[in-house]
């Protein structure tokens, strides 16, 4: 288990090695950079100091070798596009804004979806099953852009019941402006909702055929304590094993919502360091966002293998 | 007591009460999934939707005979009328003949992309399992790194490298798709070959090819074709939500999600630029979502009662 991790430990650096160089040199790869458009009408020294400023002026490799050294101390360099900011400036701004959403939209996507799975698994073949299974169908077939903008149609448009654009700021941050943050959540959690209830639904009729329920129904264990008891924590080994790969997928998710809503958050920084060719904030953000991803996927796998004792055995005998 | 006399007895001919012989057809496992499918009122249904949208693809353009490219500043933002059938857009161009050639954009890069996918996925997963070894384990940290990197940060800054065509959206969009099926196909494979039957076959001496042809592919064309019917609307997805966040096609080419994100700046005033290619997203990715259910439970063997 130790030496699995360590090794894991180390493939994680390398990929993130790897992300950082090919982002760099897909960026280099681009003709013109972010001052191009900038210093088209200014006079031929100014360009020059601006070229310097930014350190654009020196040759491709020089420039690869001090943003690696730049990422590996943890200085991720100024921003050229929007001045004075770095990427630790536009995590602790943004970061919050994100990550509020994110944790709205999963907490209540995967809550209501785990809660409509397990009744679907339950009730199997009445109708509120048929109805269960044809709304996360319905729901997964609707792309995030088309609902949110639906939303704010309907809802903010029409009845004016939230307001269409925006985030609570300041002290609000946290907590409060709850009214700005409904749209963006629904439209978030619906994904959430289809894939988590069809998950868990078919987990829990999988873990309902086995044996040991039978067993468990022959000792004259009560309907709900089977469920209680065998089913649902034999079926949430799945869900558990998705809920990491789900945060992870959440942060680059959120970039659409952020953009319909016109959210100031961390993905719509991100999309507009990328469209204007922000090289150091991209780097930067490019970096952050796949280190989380990174080890959101190896706690996953370090997880797995604890809350399974099936596979830890497994794995123990190699 | 009854007398057993010699009239009791009859000869019987051999082979008349032959137990041994099959009494029904037999039936291959193709033709039990698509008999079950066939029972399956709601995926038959998605394939008669999915049809209908194949043909409306391909003839709906034509089908009007309006102008649907050129500038005509006399028929700017029309409502749906019985010209029009969903109306004009900005420019004056129908938006029926132009929401099908949008469907028509994003179903060949859908199409493109899954296979991609697939025969990138196979022939990898393939050179894995048959190679094993030092081969196989290089090649399955090359797609371990793939897949832990953020696979939409990656379309995105290869969107912004390459120019918006086609082909760049279609390298952006299987880039990183193609690792999970060939690792799907890697173990699959893996366990084939150890499987009892496979042995079975080669002792009775059976040839490679007729190994691959008869146990090999059968067993993996299913989880190919849940691959496909699963892939497909999320490349559908996947070009929409990146031409709305101004990566994906030029928005002068015609494309679902171009007509989407154009769709949403008139929203307010003009809402049918927006709502029709919205509904033939919808409906071309819950036919194929609607299918993909239906194909889940015909080609598993498991669930058959």
């Amino acid at each position: 288990m130790i030496k699995y991790t360590i090794r894991r430990f180390f493939v994680m650096l390398f990929t993130l090695f790897i992300i950082a160089t090919a982002t760099f040199f897909l960026l280099a790869a681009v003709p013109g950079d972010a001052l191009t458009a900038r210093t088209e009408r200014l006079q031929e020294k100014t360009v020059i100091n601006l070229y310097k400023k930014y350190g654009l002026d020196k040759p491709l490799m020089e420039r690869y070798l001090i943003t690696m050294k730049g990422l590996a101390v943890g200085d991720f360099g100024e921003s050229i596009v929007f001045e004075g900011q770095t990427v630790q400036s536009i995590i602790r701004d943004k970061g919050p804004i994100s990550a509020r959403l994110g944790l709205q939209t999963m907490t209540l996507g995967v809550g209501v979806g785990l809660i409509l799975g397990i009744i679907a698994a339950m009730k199997k073949g009445t109708w509120i099953d048929y109805a269960i299974v044809t709304l996360s169908i319905l729901l997964i077939s609707i792309p995030h852009l088309i609902f949110g903008m639906l939303l704010q149609k309907v809802f903010g448009a029409e009845l004016r019941w939230f307001p269409i654009i925006g985030w609570p700021k300041g002290k609000d941050l946290w907590f409060g402006g709850w009214e700005y943050t409904v749209l963006p959540t629904l439209t978030g959690c619906f994904s959430y909702i289809a894939s988590y209830a069809r998950l868990l639904k078919t987990s829990m009729l999988d873990v309902m055929n086995q044996d040991y329920i039978l067993t468990a129904e022959s000792k004259g264990l009560s309907r709900w304590q089977i469920i209680r008891r065998h089913v649902l924590r034999n079926s949430f080994i799945p869900v558990m094993t998705n809920l990491p790969m789900s945060v992870a997928m959440c942060i680059t998710g959120s970039f659409f919502i952020e953009s319909i809503f016109a959210i100031p958050g961390f993905g719509k920084y991100y999309v507009e360091a990328v469209s204007t060719r922000d090289v150091s904030i991209v780097m930067g953000q490019t970096v952050i966002i796949a280190a989380i991803y990174i080890v959101v996927v190896f706690l996953t796998d370090i997880l797995y293998t604890v809350i399974d004792p099936r596979i830890r055995i497994r794995g123990g005998k190699k | 007591m009854a007398e057993l006399t010699k009239e009791s007895f009859k000869r019987v001919e051999p082979g008349r009460f032959d137990s041994d012989s099959i009494a029904r057809p037999t039936v291959t496992y193709w033709q039990d999934a698509w008999r079950r499918l066939k029972k399956n009122p709601i995926a038959m249904f998605s394939l008669v939707l999915l049809f209908l949208c194949l043909l409306m693809v391909i003839f709906a353009p034509s089908l009007r005979g309006l102008d649907y490219i050129s500038i005509n500043s006399k028929t700017k933002y029309l409502e749906p009328n019985s010209t029009y059938w969903f109306g004009t857009d900005n420019l004056g161009r129908d938006l029926f003949s132009r929401v099908w050639v949008g469907a028509r954009v994003s179903l060949i890069v859908a199409m493109a992309c899954t296979v991609i996918q697939i025969v990138v996925g196979c022939a990898y997963g393939g050179i894995m399992a048959y190679f094993g070894g030092i081969v196989d384990e290089i090649m399955m940290r090359i797609v371990e790194i793939i897949t832990s990197m953020p696979s939409m940060l990656i379309t995105l800054l290869i969107m912004m490298v390459l120019d918006k065509s086609l082909g760049a959206l279609l390298l952006a969009m299987c880039i990183t798709s193609w690792c999970g099926t060939a690792r799907q196909m890697r173990g699959m494979i893996m366990q084939l070959r150890e499987s009892e039957y496979v042995m079975a076959a080669e002792t009775l001496g059976a040839k490679p090819s007729r190994i691959i042809v008869k146990h090999l592919l059968p067993n993996t064309l299913s989880i190919l074709i849940l691959n496909v019917a699963s892939s497909i609307p999320r490349y559908i997805f996947s070009e929409a939500s990146l031409s709305f966040l101004g990566m994906g096609l030029d928005s002068n080419q015609i494309s679902l999600g171009v007509l989407i994100s154009n769709g949403q700046a008139a929203l307010d005033l003009y809402p049918h630029l927006l709502i029709w290619p919205a509904v033939v997203l919808c409906i071309i990715v819950l036919a194929f979502n609607l299918l993909g259910d239906g194909l889940r439970d015909a080609l598993d063997p498991k669930l058959r009662q």
